[in-house]
């Protein structure tokens, strides 16, 4: 089972979830116009930071400065079934309070390292979810049951994917890191290759 | 019946009437206004003007709203044409959305369409190999259909008419059951296509691995630099419609050849409602269309009408064209018009990977996909429980490895990794199907579309022949895989219905016999000498090679019998 299929299978048992009401006070909206979600400014400001620690900045931009967090969320309102969304608002409070429960804090008082652990951690239990959903028949149900919440996973995994995706189809990317070519002109079929001569 | 004003018949009156303006129609256009023929190309969709049209051509992929996917809203109110692999950000434009042009699966069929000037032929794959005898005498020789009423000798020619001005690029291969054409220089294979090409050939009879043939501008010619074409840039987003006019469609080639003639009137917007059928003069005099703006009904009148409106919509159209003479269709006096449809099957799949030639990898893009493997089954004799066979595209790529896995400086050094993997090779099933009587299109006699058509109602299936063939192109290429050491071999099937494809054909097809078939070998209707059919549903049978370029060259050969045939009066 591929993680597609995996996303799709959460997505239908998420389905039915209620949607949580936003643990935020600020009831600011989201600087980006939205058609389909409800985020609030509090919302998108954790989205960018989930965003940025997953993409920092370092020598070269990261996610804040590519502004990949609003590319998530565009993608999230414009290119996701209805579920999958719901998924993703309630994914975001539950991540809140995962964080709060877990640290007292909210994420962006955390430091950079305890924020990369604790994406790693619930990176983990994705990994071992979808590790025990490719042993079983597509057609079930993963009765997966972890620390975080289905939401949270779904959550966290939306806005991996995307901003991954924004980050890798980014004119600062496919200009600087890999060079697309719009015209290359040529087809050489046999063209040397060394190995690590890339790196 | 609006506006239909004596003063205007000489301005509704032309030479010759062209339906359709896509691969096919826009060659009938092309060769009468070569000629001189006042001629008058109806298009039921809008207009697309080469370059000027293709509004996504020079995006690069950042400037793309959703990087190339489409909103959910989209893909959700168009659940068949988002099964098409080519329905994306960047060509949405170019295909009929499913809610705007409604028609009934009485049996599953995704009927992928394009309706525009210039058709499909801004959206094909470009592939375009030659039929052989062992396609056209195979009804004969094999039992199913009925027979051809050409050999491959009676086309030849015409093949080399058409790939001369359209542009093909290969190899001359010498293989008997795909003939050698009038190529460009063809894209060459890669370092491990080639190395599979070798080892099919030293170890295995009849099965070749061959450099695919492609309607690409490799090296142009005068005659394409005439046409306002430029050679093929590899830039392989060919389905938004090329400003170099790389690659052949209508659009690049035969619609502005013709419209620079003079004799051409192109006419966006024209439904063709039916063909008018005269009993007195026992001939079509032209055609009734609907202005899809206007929704006026307008008659337009021509000495000879060509039907290129693809092959299904072919159909409609004749099935639609009832007259006293012709109670059940135009020229449907054996009863067959609408049935022996065929299709092709690209339901199989296989992937794997190579470990050897890591030294080597490709640079730039190659436009013509790589591989083509003719069809080896039951070429020279009947060896399989099935009858007729599948060619299959063969392609082998290398791409850098970057993981997905962790978070931060890391997750960036991974994405950003230039180190190459190891080759992996892929292959899918092109198989033949086999046309039957129970593979038809009908029309429903309520339902009718926004201009008041009928609507076509689909009764096309597979059967168990194409199973069969299935299973033994997954074993065959797994076989072939193995014994050329690939490892990590996956053969994968999907559910896809009948039409995905895009290479529809039949319901209008050829014959020697009027009892069995609604065209001559002329692609002439047998009962009405001044309608010919030279799209998809004319073909008899459908071969595994990619249809197009058969499309091209029987409406070349076509229109030039029409002309003759003109000058002697006889039309």
């Amino acid at each position: 089972m591929d993680r597609r299929t995996v996303i799709k299978n959460l997505a239908l048992i998420i389905g039915g979830a209620a949607l949580l009401p936003a643990c935020s006070q600020d009831k600011a909206k989201s600087k980006v116009a939205l058609k389909n979600i409800d985020i609030s400014a509090d919302q998108e400001q954790l989205i960018g930071e989930v965003s940025e620690t997953i993409i920092p900045k370092t020598t070269t931009p990261g996610a804040k400065d590519l502004l990949l967090h609003l590319f998530v969320l565009k993608m999230v309102d414009d290119c996701y079934k209805k579920e999958d969304q719901q998924a993703f608002v309630a994914g975001g409070s539950h991540f809140a309070d995962a964080v709060q429960k877990q640290y007292g804090k909210t994420f962006d008082q955390l430091d950079a390292k305890t924020r990369e652990l604790f994406l790693l951690d619930i990176e983990k239990e994705i990994q071992a979810e979808m590790l025990e959903a490719a042993k079983r028949d597509s057609a079930t149900v993963p009765r997966f049951v972890g620390k975080y919440s289905a939401e949270t996973r779904k959550f966290y995994s939306m806005v991996k994917r995307q901003t991954i995706n924004g980050y890798t189809n980014s004119k600062y990317f496919m200009t600087n890191i890999v060079v697309y070519e719009l015209v290359p002109g040529r087809y050489n079929a046999r063209f040397p290759y060394k190995l690590k001569q890339a790196v | 019946m609006a506006n239909l004003n004596i003063d205007s018949v000489k301005d509704r009156t032309f030479d010759a009437i062209v339906i359709g303006s896509g691969m096919s129609g826009g060659w009938a256009a092309k060769e009468f206004t070569d000629k001189g023929l006042k001629t008058l190309i109806l298009e039921r969709g809008r207009d697309v003007k080469h370059i000027k049209d293709y509004p996504t051509t020079n995006m690069y992929p950042w400037e793309f709203e959703h990087r190339g996917q489409l909103p959910m809203a989209i893909q959700e109110a168009n659940p068949i044409v988002n099964r098409c692999y080519a329905f994306g950000e960047s060509a949405a434009h170019f295909f009929v959305k499913d809610a705007e042009h409604p028609y009934i699966q009485d049996k599953p069929f995704d009927w992928i369409r394009g309706y525009q000037v210039g058709g499909k032929s801004l959206l094909w794959a470009r592939q375009t190999q030659r039929w052989s005898d062992f396609d056209f005498e195979g009804p004969a020789r094999d039992g199913f259909a009925v027979d051809w009423p050409i050999r491959y000798k009676d086309i030849a020619p015409w093949y080399s008419y058409v790939e001369k001005f359209a542009g093909i690029s290969g190899n001359r291969d010498g293989i008997a059951e795909l003939p050698d054409g009038e190529f460009l220089p063809a894209f060459p294979l890669n370092t491990v296509e080639e190395y599979f090409s070798k080892h099919v050939k030293s170890n295995y009879k009849n099965r070749y691995v061959i450099s695919a043939r492609c309607a690409h501008l490799s090296t142009p010619n005068q005659i394409h630099l005439d046409q306002g074409r430029v050679q093929c840039q590899r830039r392989t987003i060919c389905e938004r419609g090329c400003p170099f006019g790389g690659y052949f469609s209508a659009n690049a080639s035969t619609i502005p050849w013709a419209l620079k003639s003079g004799h051409a009137t192109l006419r966006p917007f024209s439904v063709v409602e039916s063909i008018i059928y005269d009993d007195k003069l026992g001939k079509a005099t032209g055609v009734r269309v609907i202005d899809t703006n206007t929704k006026e009904a307008i008659e337009y009148h021509a000495k000879v009408i060509f039907v290129n409106a693809a092959a299904l919509n072919t159909n409609l159209i004749l099935l639609n064209s009832k007259s006293h003479r012709f109670p059940n269709g135009l020229g449907n006096d054996s009863g067959v018009l609408g049935k022996y449809v065929a299709f092709h099957n690209y339901s199989a799949h296989i992937g794997a990977q190579y470990d050897g030639a890591k030294e080597w990898t490709t640079d730039g893009r190659n436009p013509a996909g790589g591989g083509y493997i003719p069809r080896f089954r039951n070429v020279y004799k009947q060896e399989t429980d099935f009858l007729r066979g599948y060619a299959s595209g063969f392609s082998a790529y290398r791409y850098p490895e970057r993981s997905w896995d962790g978070v931060g400086s890391s997750l960036k050094n991974n994405l950003a990794n230039k180190e190459l993997g190891p080759w992996h090779v892929g292959s899918h099933m092109m198989g033949e199907t086999i046309p039957k009587e129970t593979n038809f299109v009908s029309l429903d006699d309520k339902q009718k579309d926004a201009w008041g058509v009928p609507l076509l109602k689909m009764n096309v299936d597979y059967d168990d022949n194409d199973e069969k063939m299935k299973k033994d192109y997954i074993e065959q290429l797994t076989e072939m895989f193995t014994s050329a050491g690939f490892t990590n071999i996956q053969a994968s099937t999907d559910q896809r219905a009948p039409g995905l494809d895009i290479h529809e054909m039949g319901g209008a097809r050829m014959g020697n016999d009027p009892k069995t078939s609604i065209l001559n070998k002329w692609n002439q209707v047998h009962s009405v000498k001044n309608v010919f059919v030279t799209d998809g549903a004319s073909m008899t049978s459908t071969s595994c090679q990619n249809p197009s370029l058969t499309y091209m060259a029987f409406t070349a050969r076509a229109a030039d019998y029409a002309m003759s045939e003109m000058k002697k009066g006889n039309l």
